[in-house]
């Protein structure tokens, strides 16, 4: 099956969810195409297994949308989905997400795993994140990042997995959701409200996931995970459930969906899209502005930036962290499949845009005066989502400058790191000092 | 290690070159140039911030100037620009009109165009001792005003200036002609040896003139009515 | 192919070659022949006129790809935003001194540097488009310049002279633009000149690539820029002649004293007050969080295991499934619970500052005075809460400025920016109403504490409860007698000031201390 036609059935589950099930106004334009940033992005993270924030009132669809998303792009019922959600409260216990010893064979001192639905089928889901301890967030971040659950010295190892996890902004039972555990997340999105007209249309229809409901595949796949058959096995005999349950939803609802091995193709196809020179050379100027310390060597949030610096017009001086290394993975994985997704064959400087603040939002720690100068500007978005697409507005035209200038730096750069004899190119932006450092050559 | 800047090994620079780059760099070049000759000009000659107009140390200051404007080509637009970079001190340590002005006309008499325009409207100091030893020949305009002893030591050639110029102009001149547009100061043509100085303002004195003339709007006011060096009108 | 087809097939390789700028697909419009193109609010409008009577010379898709390369180039190149805008406006105006001289030579300067940015670094037919479009004298000489910078023949007649000085200015060096723009005017003074004799009997002649208006800013840019301006170390005299420059235009497009659109039509732009608000901007605080108060007493919170050694009384017996082993057994973690502190809204503030003959007219120079005192009053706005001020000088005598609380900013900056410039003497009388009028305002005084009726002050302060920052500038024995006599309150504080660009730091401090709650 070739791309296209992936492109194509991928396209189908968007705009199926968008005319029937999660309605909301368009936010976000590419190339002429308007998308709902928070439709576009969960599918996104549903193909390149992915950990996607959502954020927004309550109320607003933020579950819901990934629910349905997960639903079709993995072909699992909806109702094994709810009951595989982990809800966000101080009382969950490892043993209602992960799993559970089986209390019988405990009883006659036989350690077995009953393993949660959570940790078994490849979409999770948690609601309310930010009202788990940070113990729990933790536990349930590292699973999704390696993929592997472990309890008592069991384990499972899942071979596709996305993470949904939403929060409600802050408010009098929540917990922050401390800087190492929100770094994990790829992106921040948030489920906004789709305007009065909108809204009455979704309280019209507010039963409308029924359509998704199959209480044959949902048995069977409950049975299936409830089973004590080993989890590969299961995988296998549940994939055949979903492919029944693909049929169904092609008959009933005339949607063409992607089993494992289709998924697993688009995911090749989408690692492979190669990011062209622009992209790339924006890229490595964000994050040479996110890491940047003239005077320290890098950014740490310990160490203040001085009033004095030749570089306060950059982002290195407005920020108090350093960009981690998850970033540019992020902005990689989820431009190469945006581009996938519009059919473009090379990943370029508009999809590293378009991408780019819903990656930075929740990873930059900003400065107080610097956020007490924007906080009242006009906006349609909330405040962090704001200041990254801000922030990402103005290092995009420090690039549009000097964009030939840095690419030739960094083909001169490669050819110093050969053992050229070249001079480096000199620039004022920390990106040249980066590129000297690299090369061993800063003053 | 992997080369990090490997996927822009076949990058190869797509700007342009155009001829704004060339014209740009040559400048550059050019006004180092000029700025080091001044430099080293007021290092040689000027000790401790304080230099003072005397028949030596102009000759002196004079010489050397000369021996290092020799030293590399520039224009006309060369010479005004660098009399804005005096005023602005951004890249010149500091501004000592004396030398400043031995060092600009240095710079009008060994320039290659023989017509040489000036548009000093806009400088905030004014610049003394223009037109030294200007050559027969040359023709300088200025436009703006000027300082003290312009045209001082002339020796042919036109000074031209549109605005006015204080005093001692064109002190000790041998020759040539000096147009002043405005008013001058006192000790107009002191030590005056010959020459034309014509003012279409008011000349407010005249100094010891030896030789020449000095015209007061197209009037001869020297040596017609011959008047006492510093006598107010 | 209609126009609009035209655009829309131009307009993916005109934004790919700019690197995707933010800007809608441009319309057509039928205008005069005269104006190419026009831009408003980031949205570029073509002139199907002016491309047809050039397009029998070069081709309309090549005319508009042209007027597109050219218009984008304004918007991501140069002037990009209306502070540079107004940099390369007010650096134009030092030479030329003329309002619409040094507005048509910042357009022009800005024409020449966006033009070139494009002719550089991307394929464009702009140079094709100069070639053949009408020009006036001074867009002749301009196009001679192209052609000697650009090394493309464009059948220009080069004004040497003028073109010679013209071509020696780094136009793509950012950095150096306020000085480069200083350059272009002096050598196209004469010219501007001429052409603005020659419009005056002619009449006006736009300028074919469009003009450099106001329109292509948002209120939110315009508002932003004059922040950015007023921060920039430009003086308030450099300000005002500049504001007001451009305050016919501001009008126009209904640019408010609140910077925004219906905030503020009718009531007159006043550049002192504007100036005083935009510095003041950037000196702000962060709005004062609800805060979390400890309850005092621990409850269960979230599970851990339980290891060997931990106590039993915390066992969850249900999550642990009636066992008692490690790995099993989970514990229960009681923590310190925490609610919303009892919603301590910000108190309202009375500003008293002095303008007597002593203290710096806030309408003539940069009075530090007067910034700090916005700087407090923005505080306590953003905080919801209301600001009054007492503006004296010899109040006895009549010179003085009292405002009630209000939350009106521009009639606050309107009560600060007063100068008296007379003697010092305060009305302590006029004092208690406003004291009155809110619930334990906190007070801000700044003056330089040469009272004549001190002792009385003195006596006042001591009586009131009210958190009092009182910051006094140079050290004299007035200052000495105040300080010495309300040290021992604890409600007051003291700054002296020496450098007076310390004002706004110190009133920031202070009230961030305040909102902290930690005095």
């Amino acid at each position: 099956m070739t791309q296209d036609h992936y492109r194509e059935k991928i396209r189908g589950i968007h705009d199926f969810i968008k005319e029937n099930l999660y309605f909301n106004r368009p936010d976000l334009e590419i190339k002429g195409e308007k998308f709902n940033s928070a439709l576009i992005f969960s599918l996104l993270t549903g193909l390149n297994k992915g950990k996607e924030l959502i954020i927004g009132e309550p109320g607003l669809g933020k579950t819901t949308s990934a629910e349905y998303v997960g639903s079709l792009l993995y072909r699992i019922p909806i109702a094994i989905i709810w009951g595989a959600e982990v809800s966000g409260h101080p009382e969950q216990t490892e043993e209602k997400i992960i799993g559970r010893p089986d209390l019988g064979k405990l009883n006659k001192g036989t350690e077995e795993v009953v393993w949660s639905h959570f940790a078994q089928i490849p979409v999770k889901i948690v609601d309310e994140i930010n009202r788990l301890p940070e113990t729990k967030q933790s536990m349930i971040l590292d699973g999704v990042d390696r993929g592997n659950w472990e309890y008592l010295n069991e384990m499972i190892i899942n071979e596709e997995y996305c993470l949904f996890a939403t929060a409600n902004y802050q408010d009098r039972g929540t917990n922050t959701i401390i800087a190492p555990m929100i770094d994990r997340f790829d992106v921040v999105i948030e489920s906004r409200h789709p305007g009065p007209n909108i809204a009455y249309l979704v309280g019209k229809f507010n039963e409308k996931d029924r359509i998704l409901r199959n209480s044959k595949a949902e048995n069977s796949i409950h049975k299936i995970l409830k089973s004590k058959l080993s989890y590969q096995t299961k995988l296998r005999q549940m994939e055949e459930v979903c492919d029944d349950y693909g049929e169904f939803l092609k008959k009933k609802l005339g949607i063409e969906t992607v089993g494992l091995r289709d998924r697993k193709a688009i995911h090749a196809a989408i690692s492979r899209l190669e990011l062209d020179l622009d992209a790339n050379a924006f890229t490595r100027m964000l994050l040479a502005e996110l890491s940047f310390c003239y005077k320290y060597g890098q950014k740490r949030s310990i160490e203040n930036c001085e009033e004095g610096c030749h570089f306060t017009g950059y982002l290195c001086h407005d920020t108090t962290n350093c960009a981690s290394n998850r970033l540019p993975t992020s902005i990689k994985t989820y431009s190469q499949a945006l581009a996938w997704m519009i059919g473009d064959t090379v990943v370029g400087v508009e999809h590293i845009k378009a991408i780019m603040p819903y990656t930075l939002a929740h990873r930059i720690q900003w400065r107080e005066e610097y956020l007490s100068n924007k906080e009242r500007n006009k906006r349609d978005n909330p405040f962090q989502i704001y200041l990254a697409k801000d922030a990402v507005k103005s290092i995009f035209n420090r690039y549009g400058e000097q964009s030939e200038h840095l690419k030739s730096a960094l083909a001169v750069g490669y050819r110093l790191f050969k053992g050229e004899d070249l001079e480096p190119v000199d620039g004022d932006h920390p990106v040249y000092f980066e590129i000297k450092r690299d090369l061993g050559l800063e003053d | 290690m992997k080369n990090p800047f490997d996927d822009f090994r076949n990058h190869r620079t797509r700007e342009r070159e155009i001829p704004l780059d060339s014209i740009i760099q040559s400048r550059n070049k050019v006004m180092s140039q000029i700025t080091k000759g001044y430099e080293k000009l007021l290092e040689e000659e000027v000790k401790e911030l304080v230099w003072l107009v005397q028949y030596n140390t102009v000759i002196k200051a004079y010489t050397l100037a000369e021996k290092v404007v020799k030293e590399f080509e520039y224009k006309a637009e060369d010479i005004e620009e660098f009399c804005y970079e005096l005023d602005t001190t951004d890249k010149i340590p500091y501004l000592i009109t004396g030398p400043a002005g031995i060092y600009i006309s240095a710079l009008c008499n060994y320039a290659q165009e023989e017509e040489i325009t000036l548009k000093l409207n806009d400088l905030k100091t004014q610049i003394n001792l223009l037109g030294y030893r200007l050559p027969v020949g040359k023709k300088v305009s200025v436009e703006g005003n000027l300082g003290d002893f312009t045209g001082i030591g002339m020796e042919g050639g036109e000074l031209g200036v549109e605005g006015n110029a204080k005093n001692y102009t064109g002190a000790g001149m041998k020759s040539g002609r000096i147009r002043v547009t405005k008013n001058i100061g006192l000790h107009t043509g002191e030590w005056m040896m010959g020459g034309e100085i014509f003012v279409g303002g008011r000349v407010r004195g005249l100094g010891k003139i030896v030789d020449g003339k000095v015209y007061e709007d197209e009037k001869v006011i020297y040596p017609r009515n011959y008047r006492q060096s510093n006598v107010y009108y | 192919m209609v126009p609009e087809e035209i655009i829309k097939k131009i307009w993916p390789k005109v934004r790919r070659k700019h690197l995707f700028p933010e800007m809608p697909i441009p319309k057509v419009s039928e205008g005069t022949e005269n104006v190419a193109l026009e831009m408003k609010d980031k949205q570029i409008t073509i002139n199907t006129a002016f491309s047809d009577k050039i397009a029998h010379k070069m081709g309309f898709e090549e005319v508009v790809e042209a007027l597109l390369d050219h218009g984008i180039s304004h918007y991501t190149y140069c002037p990009w935003d209306f502070h540079t805008h107004l940099r390369l406006f007010t650096e134009a105006k030092q030479v030329v001194k003329d309002k619409e001289q040094a507005k048509r030579a910042a357009g022009l300067f800005m024409d020449v540097v966006a033009d070139t940015y494009c002719v550089k670094g991307k394929k464009t037919p702009l140079p094709e488009l100069y070639k053949h479009i009408d020009k006036g004298k001074v867009d002749a000489v301009i196009a001679s310049l192209y052609q000697r910078i650009w090394g493309i023949d464009l059948c220009a007649k080069e004004d040497e002279e003028v073109v010679r000085r013209l071509a020696r200015i780094p136009y793509l060096d950012k950095k150096q633009w306020d000085k480069s723009i200083q350059k272009f005017a002096r050598v196209i003074k004469a010219l501007l000149e001429v052409e603005e004799e020659e419009h005056r009997q002619e009449g006006n002649q736009a300028n074919p690539m469009g003009e450099h208006g106001l329109d292509g800013y948002t209120l939110e840019e315009i508002d932003q820029g004059l922040r950015d301006f007023a921060n920039q170390n430009v003086g308030l005299k450099e300000f005002k002649e500049t504001f007001e420059d451009f305050k016919d235009e501001l009008k126009d497009i209904g640019y408010g004293m609140e910077g925004g659109m219906g905030r503020g039509e009718g009531t007159p732009l006043d550049a002192d007050l504007i100036y005083y608000m935009k510095l003041a901007e950037n000196y702000s605080i962060p709005i004062k969080k609800v805060p979390m108060e400890k309850r005092g007493f621990l409850n269960p919170h979230s599970h851990c295991p339980w290891e060997i050694g931990r106590p039993f009384q915390d066992v969850d017996v249900w999550t642990s499934f009636g066992k008692i082993m490690p790995g099993i057994t989970q514990t229960w973690n009681k923590i310190e619970g925490s609610t919303f502190g009892e919603r301590e809204s910000v108190p309202d503030c009375i500003i008293i500052i002095d303008s007597s003959g002593s203290m710096t007219n806030p309408r003539k120079n940069l009075s530090y005075t007067v910034l700090g005192a916005a700087c407090a009053s923005d505080a306590y706005l953003r905080n919801d809460a209301k600001v009054a001020v007492y503006n004296f000088s010899d109040a006895p005598m009549g010179g003085k400025t009292i405002l009630s609380f209000t939350s009106e900013r521009a009639k606050i900056y309107g009560v600060l920016c007063k100068y008296f410039g007379g003697g010092t003497a305060f009305n302590l009388n006029e004092l208690d109403p406003l004291l009155e009028a809110a619930k334990e305002p906190d007070i801000f005084i700044i003056t330089d504490m040469k009272i004549t009726n001190l002792g009385k002050v003195i006596g006042y302060f001591n009586n009131i409860n009210n958190r009092v920052t009182a910051v006094y500038i140079g050290e004299n024995t007035y200052a000495l007698r105040f300080r010495e006599a309300m040290e021992k309150k604890k409600n007051m504080s003291f700054y002296n000031v020496t450098k007076k660009e310390d004002i706004p730091k110190i009133v920031l401090g202070k009230i961030k201390e305040y909102f902290r709650g930690n005095l």
